[in-house]
């Protein structure tokens, strides 16, 4: 089974923006859900892991591979779909998978021909085949996107916010696609939408300033905060009072009203109820045990 | 709505790269065009200043001949980008108002267009304030010009293009059916300028041609300097109707697309639309299916192929981008231009040869392909980074090597593909011509290797700019560098080409010499500077960007680890190959031979001016008899010559010092009994040497010397060609030591005169300069000579000397000729080698031989036919022809003239030899120039002028004459008018180019445009008013007087004597006004009739209108009395202008500015007025003649 090990990867931009603080992360076949808010280095992560980026320091290994320096090797085996990506003018989407098909390796053309017809087909783009790309709508470019990263049986997949243009249903489908795919062979998926990793990742981690908040198993991380998580729909002017009495983990309007949760061992008082603990209050937890940390820090 | 719509189009295209190549384009061909004469547009600046307003004018408009296509990809944008991008109904089905839709994209694409001339116009401005510029040649800054010329000039144009091209664009709404009328437009011009070339209207065609271009020409061609330097043209008459009328025009057509738009959907693109969201806007994916197994391989041949995809997918993306197209449109419309005129002389064509078409290529086309390489080479570098596909591509398992690699295969494969349309084009051209010798091979290697290997060079340096600097506009500022660094370089006198970036030498191909001893230069040269390409990719390939890193630092580090034994030793022996071949190249160009630049040899010339001019024409010994033994060795292109001079005292006075002259840098040795080296100056080229015993008057002493030509290696800009390997043509002046101070060396142009502080020049002594009339116009270290001289050469070519055959031998693999005169020659010989084939023939006894290149034998026989006619009239009329033979001999064409030598006759191969002489109606000039040069063997190897003004008309004007006499007893007098008309309008242009005076024609300084034109007319001109007998009668007396004479040798005194002696009393003023005076005339006919009388003739009645005028040496123009003998006349109508049958000619004797004459004519008359067939000097000839009514 391949395994991707990451350890002690840091990454400072030249402005100074610290993207990865010693980032240790284990990442087996499977889904594995790379969570966090916008800025966390989350891509930043992703694009070293395909050898898109330099790191300052640490190692990465794909197997026995040496990810930072053969990158060749790291390619071959690489599916990557990166958040945005815009397309030649003038060209068919069949010619450019082609293209793409070519650059994988793929050089004899039967096969070729199978295999971009299949994704093409998977895709749903095969009657859109001889059209320009450049008059693709946005859903169409980014189902184009996945089609050319799943050229060539890729055995580590990259995905960087990839439902970002779909809309439900699309995201449904390419949740399958992915799901299919990713039982033996390594796929990050990148998002900021918790519900993406739950559906799908048996392993996942919250990332947030560049550093690795909690990494394992999403049911493990549930099972934990179970009994803890509680729920109060609040007047909006009660908010910064609760805030500042109880550890509030979200806040967000139910049909127009404010709804907390809050995380303790205990019932804080009888007007909250239990609720079940969410991969998201996971995630809250984390990310506003972070923030408090860095306030701290700041101080 | 109109103005948002407006602001917001002129946005979108001042976003848009193609304004901003465009105005580059512009901007540099101008700027160019205005900093040096390589580059011209509309012809040679001549004396004009830089940024004369006509020059502006001419610039300008010029220019806007490009507006057609530049114009189009506005408009045609404005309309089809809808269409193209499907936004049509998203602006169709918004509430704006069809016209102010149409308003709005109009007036944004027609401002946008007129942004691009801005260019032009700054160009000029910018331009004239170069610091390598000749100031005298640039006037004061003025806007008006410049005001002028955008908006009455150019704007209109532009609108008038718009305006067409727009409505083409709105109502097909298929951008193919506006390109294609953009071509119909160009050629239904071309066309209908020709036609309406010859028919007789000229006002009908300026009045109706779009850009103003006829107009502009008729009224400017024979402004004088200080007009063009001083005047804009005026807004009346015809130009001022010219401009309403298609302002008007484009107003209707606008208007009629306004009111024929439709705002719908377009159905074309609505089609494809529905398509697409019909079939692929479900966003559903199929049921699982395992995806199917591929294999993939690695590295090796795997590699090539992804390196091949991304040629296919590269070179497709710039084939099919709009720039390209709209640029490689414009250079081809440009080569035709260029192809189409190239190969002119005398309004008679010669054969579009292969090598004149790839000139045309290289300076019609070159310079857009460099403008696609640099603006591609930003595209396709940063192409997926633009569109941000770079993190996909970036990761695949491609080899770095294969992707760059592939781009820049894919650029130069696009460049090549221009090439070949250029190639495709000229060979369009050729065959229009009818000339269907298409030399492939020539092409070949004309186009794709020394064309083609520098623009690749070029391309690299592009490219690796893109690189390295890692910022496509920081990139761009490379390309520009190095375009402007070129010129600047060469403008500052760095000129070897081993830091000339990317630049070897220049070649000039020669039909009879191949590329020659250009060729081993520029193969070292190439290699030298394509290793240094190769060295750059390879750094390139270390720092190319993959990934998202762009810190320098890092990209170090990342190049750092792409170093590999690899690429150590790559680049290792790059450095050692670029490093020994430039090392082998120094060797060459620096030891070899000597290395000088521009400057240095002008700072020597004035140098020598200002150390020896002292000596000018001081008492020397002249040569009398010349013995000389001259080895060719053409392979090696070595010369030896050992020569013996007989040197005779002819003044009263002992000479004790012989001042003995060199060209500098040749090896010379000379023996001198009994005398001593008083002063020796190799460098320049001077030494003088002390006889122990002086010369007495009238004594004779010889003078032995040894003089050694061999070429070493190869310089870095080949000076001689005149030693080569198939074509060596060389003469005595360069070659041969003479004595005294020689003029030739004096620099000629102002401003390096005034550079190095020297006075100006003196171009002729005064006509009555006693000490100049003791020397001939040609050589002043002898009167006349006796030659005799043995040449050889290779074994299998021929060498030739002025003087008969004695002897011809072969002797250790070599080919002897002993050559000897019979009677005295001037000093002035030549020798030629080369492997001829020879035709011969005769005239009464007289041998008759062409020595020719076996491709060209097109006109041979037309040669030697001319030379008959020539023997036949001159030996009748003038004197008995004083050699026993006559010789044309053809000679690459690194000079484009013949020449005359005793019995020799060298024609340059782009002279005569490809003349296309199958238009029977044009001038046969080869026949012409064939009569001039025997001519010659009189007017100037009988009868030589003093080395004073006027010189040259005794013997240029002579020989104009004598060729004219010859080609009318051929072709009849009508065929005369036409090369007359020629004749009058080159004089009147040349006057318009003068650099210093204006001569009257018996006081010319050497004017070709006073010797040749003027006085081809007023010889004419004279025959006419006194006849060809008398004027041979004077001609033959001045012979009789002057032929081999000793000096003081004869001036323009003694013929213009000759004349008046033959010229009746009433006629002596037209002696005054041919030869002693700049005369002028204004003769027009002010009105025309005719009435059929019964007997069947027609009555016609003219009134005309004469006036004359006596012109300064600055062309400023003093009104005098009309008192001469002019033609009044009726003609019949022609086809061709120029041809048209006289009716009736008759001299009348005008004494008043009007008069009024009639005819009786048999035949229907056509026009009628004075002086018909242009025989005087008339700046508007057009209106002497009226259509009759």
């Amino acid at each position: 089974m391949l395994e991707l090990r990451i350890e002690g990867l840091s990454k400072t931009y030249p402005n100074g923006v610290k993207a990865l603080q010693d980032v240790s992360l284990t990442i087996p076949t499977g889904m594995f859900g790379l969570l966090g808010p916008n800025g966390a280095g989350k891509s930043t992560l992703m694009r070293t892991i395909a050898t898109l980026q330099e790191a300052d320091s640490g190692s990465i290994t794909l197997g026995d591979i040496d990810v930072l320096r053969e990158k060749d090797n790291v390619r071959r085996l690489l599916g990557y779909l990166p958040q945005e990506f815009g397309v030649y003018p003038r060209i068919t989407a069949e010619a450019m998978l082609n293209h793409f098909a070519v650059l994988k390796g793929i050089v004899n053309a039967k096969e070729r021909r199978e295999t971009v017809n299949a994704l093409l087909q998977r895709t749903n783009l095969y009657d859109a085949r001889k059209q320009n790309l450049s008059t693709f709508s946005g859903g169409m470019r980014q189902r184009f996107g996945i089609a050319q990263a799943l050229l060539g049986n890729p055995k580590l997949i990259i995905v960087d916010e990839p439902t970002a243009g779909l809309d439900p249903e699309e995201r449904v489908r390419f949740h399958n696609l992915l799901a299919e795919i990713g039982e033996n062979v390594v796929v990050i998926l990148s998002t900021h939408i918790v519900e993406d990793v739950s559906d799908l990742c048996s392993q996942m981690a919250i990332i947030s300033g560049g550093r690795v908040l909690m990494s394992g198993d999403p049911q493990d991380a549930v099972r934990e905060l179970k009994d803890k998580v509680w729920r109060r729909v609040i007047a909006k002017t009660e908010l910064d009072d609760f805030q500042s009495r109880y550890t509030v983990i979200s806040t967000k309007l139910v049909a127009g009203r404010t709804v907390i949760h809050t995380v303790s061992d205990a019932q804080p008082d009888p007007t909250f109820e239990p609720i079940n603990a969410s991969l998201e209050d996971v995630y809250f937890c984390y990310s506003r045990r972070d923030s408090q940390q860095r306030q701290a820090e700041a101080a | 709505m109109s103005w948002e719509i407006l602001k917001f189009e002129l946005r979108y295209h001042l976003k848009q790269p193609l304004f901003y190549i465009l105005f580059v384009i512009f901007f540099f061909m101008t700027f160019g065009a205005v900093t040096s004469d390589a580059v011209q547009i509309g012809g040679a600046l001549g004396n004009v200043n830089r940024n004369a307003p006509f020059v502006i004018m001419q610039f300008l408009l010029v220019m806007s001949t490009f507006g057609v296509l530049t114009t189009t990809a506005y408009v045609a944008s404005a309309i089809n980008r809808d269409f193209e991008y499907n936004t049509d109904s998203l602006f169709f089905s918004s509430p704006v108002k069809k016209h102010q839709y149409l308003f709005g994209r109009f007036s944004a694409a027609f401002i946008v267009s007129s942004l691009v001339y801005l260019g032009v116009v700054t160009a000029i401005m910018v331009g004239s304030f170069m610091p390598w510029l000749d100031k005298e040649r640039l006037g004061a800054f003025v806007l008006k010009p410049y005001a002028f010329s955008y908006f009455v000039l150019v704007l209109p144009n532009l609108f008038l293009f718009a305006a067409i091209f727009f409505a083409v664009a709105a109502l097909t709404r298929r951008l193919m059916a506006t390109y294609t009328a953009v071509a119909a437009f160009y050629v239904a011009y071309v066309v209908s300028r020709v036609s309406l070339r010859d028919i007789e209207s000229e006002k009908l065609g300026s009045l109706l041609d779009p850009f103003g271009f006829a107009p502009f020409t008729r009224t400017t061609r024979y402004w004088t300097v200080f007009e063009k330097n001083n005047s804009i043209l005026p807004l009346d008459g015809i130009f001022l109707w010219n401009r309403l009328m298609w302002i008007g025009i484009a107003l209707v057509l606008l208007g009629l697309t306004f009111a024929f738009f439709r705002m719908e959907v377009g159905t074309a693109a609505g089609k494809r639309k529905k398509k697409k969201t019909a079939k692929s806007e479900t966003p559903l994916l199929p049921a699982a299916q395992p995806l199917p197994h591929v294999s993939q391989n690695f590295g090796g041949m795997v590699s090539v192929r992804q390196f091949f995809t991304t040629i296919r997918v590269e070179t497709g993306a710039i084939l099919k981008s709009l720039p390209f197209i709209v640029i490689l449109l414009l250079a081809v419309l440009n080569t035709v231009g260029g192809a189409v005129f190239a190969n002119r002389i005398f309004g008679t064509e010669f054969y579009p040869v292969t090598y004149v078409m790839i000139g045309a290529i290289e300076s019609n086309f070159l310079f857009f392909a460099v403008i696609i390489a640099a603006f591609y080479a930003g595209e396709i570098v940063w192409r997926e980074r633009m569109i941000k596909l770079n993190e996909v591509t970036d990761t695949m398992p491609a080899p770095t090597w294969s992707i760059w690699a592939g781009k820049l295969a894919a650029l130069c494969i696009t460049l090549y593909i221009c090439l070949a349309a250029a190639m495709l084009t000229t060979i369009a051209v050729q065959s229009v011509k009818h000339y269907h010798h298409y030399e492939l091979g020539l092409y070949f290697r004309g186009v794709f290797l020394v064309l083609g290997i520098q623009l690749l060079m070029i391309t690299v340096l592009m490219f690796f700019g893109q690189i390295i600097t890692n910022n496509r506009y920081v990139g761009f500022l490379i390309a520009l560098f190095y375009i402007i660094g070129q010129s600047v370089m060469q403008a500052l006198h760095y000129e070897h080409r081993l830091y000339a970036l990317f630049n070897p030498p220049d070649m000039t191909y020669s039909d009879m010499n191949g590329y020659g001893h250009f060729a081993r230069p520029y193969e070292w040269f190439s290699l030298y500077w394509t290793i240094f390409a190769a060295i750059l990719l390879v750094v390139g390939h270390l720092f190319w960007v993959r990934g998202t890193e762009t810190a320098m630092k890092i990209r170090t580090r990342v190049a750092g680890g792409r170093v590999g034994m690899p690429v150590i030793t790559t680049l290792a022996l790059l450095i050692i190959a670029f490093v020994s071949t430039g090392c082998y190249i120094f060797y060459n160009t620096n030891i070899l031979n000597h290395y000088s630049t521009e400057d240095q040899r002008d700072k020597r010339a004035a140098e020598t001016e200002k150390l020896y001019k002292k000596h000018d024409r001081i008492p020397q010994p002249r040569i009398t008899d010349v013995q000389a033994n001259v080895d060719i060795d053409p392979a090696r292109r070595w010369v030896d010559i050992h020569g013996t001079y007989t040197l005779m005292n002819k003044t009263a006075q002992p000479i004790r010092d012989l001042h003995v002259v060199m060209t500098p840098d040749v090896p010379l040795s000379i023996q001198i009994p009994r005398a001593s080296l008083a002063q020796n100056d190799p460098e320049h080229g001077y030494r003088i040497y002390r006889l122990a015993q002086p010369l007495a008057p009238g004594a004779t002493m010889p003078m032995s010397f040894t003089v050694t030509i061999h070429h070493q290696g190869f310089e870095n800009a080949s000076r001689d060609n005149t030693v080569v390997e198939n074509g060596t043509f060389f003469n005595n002046f360069t070659t041969f030591p003479h004595l005294g101070y020689s003029p030739n060396v004096e620099l000629q142009e102002a401003h390096k005169r005034r550079k190095y502080g020297l006075a100006p020049v003196v171009r002729m002594a005064k006509i009555d300069d006693p000490k100049a009339r003791m020397d001939n116009g040609i050589t002043r270290d002898a009167d006349w000579i006796n030659l005799d001289t043995t040449v050889s050469t290779s074994a299998d070519q021929i060498a030739l000397a002025p003087g008969y055959l004695q002897k011809e031998w072969t002797a250790n693999g070599r080919h002897y000729f002993q050559y000897k005169t019979t009677s005295p020659i001037l000093g002035f010989f030549a020798y030629l080698s080369a492997r001829y084939q020879v035709k011969r023939s005769a005239w009464k006894g007289i041998p008759i031989e062409i020595y020719y290149d076996p491709a060209h034998a097109y006109n041979v026989d037309r040669m030697i036919y001319g030379v008959q006619k020539s023997l036949d009239y001159f030996t009748a009329n003038f004197s008995p022809y004083q050699h026993k033979q006559v010789r044309i001999l053809e000679f690459p064409r690194y000079a484009q003239f013949a020449q005359s030598f005793p019995n020799t006759i060298p024609f340059s191969e782009s002279i005569g030899f490809i003349a296309d002489l199958r238009d029977k109606e044009a001038i046969d000039y080869v026949f012409y120039v064939t009569a001039h040069e025997v001519a010659h063997q009189w007017w100037a190897h009988q009868v030589i002028g003093a080395d004073v003004q006027g010189g040259s008309m005794l013997a240029e004007t002579m020989a104009q004459y004598s060729a004219l006499m010859v080609m009318e007893k051929e072709y009849g007098r009508d065929k005369m008018r036409r090369f007359l008309k020629y004749e009058l309008d080159r004089y009147l242009a040349g006057r318009g180019g003068e650099l210093v005076a204006e001569m009257p024609l018996m006081l010319v300084e050497n004017q070709g445009y006073i010797h040749y034109r003027k006085g081809s007319l007023a010889m004419y001109e004279l025959r006419d008013e006194i006849g060809e007998e008398n004027v041979n009668a004077a001609l033959r007396k001045l012979i009789h007087d002057h032929a081999f004479e000793q000096p003081p040798y004869a001036t323009t005194r003694d013929l213009i004597a000759d004349f008046r002696a033959v010229t009746p009393p009433e006629k002596q003023s037209l002696i005054t006004d041919l030869f002693e005076t700049i005369t002028l005339y204004d003769n027009k006919a002010t009105s025309a009739s005719v009435t059929k009388r019964p007997d069947g003739k027609f009555l016609v009645t003219i009134t005309v209108e004469s006036k004359k005028f006596r012109a300064d040496d600055r062309g400023k123009e003093t009104a005098v009395p009309v008192n001469d003998w002019v033609d009044i006349g009726v003609l019949g109508a022609s086809k061709t202008k120029g041809n048209e049958p006289v009716l009736a000619l008759e001299k009348h004797h005008l004494t008043s500015p009007s008069a009024k004459f009639s005819f009786v004519v048999a035949t229907k008359p056509d026009r009628a007025g004075i002086d018909p067939l242009n025989k005087l000097v008339d700046r508007n000839p057009d209106d002497n003649t009226k259509k009759v009514e």
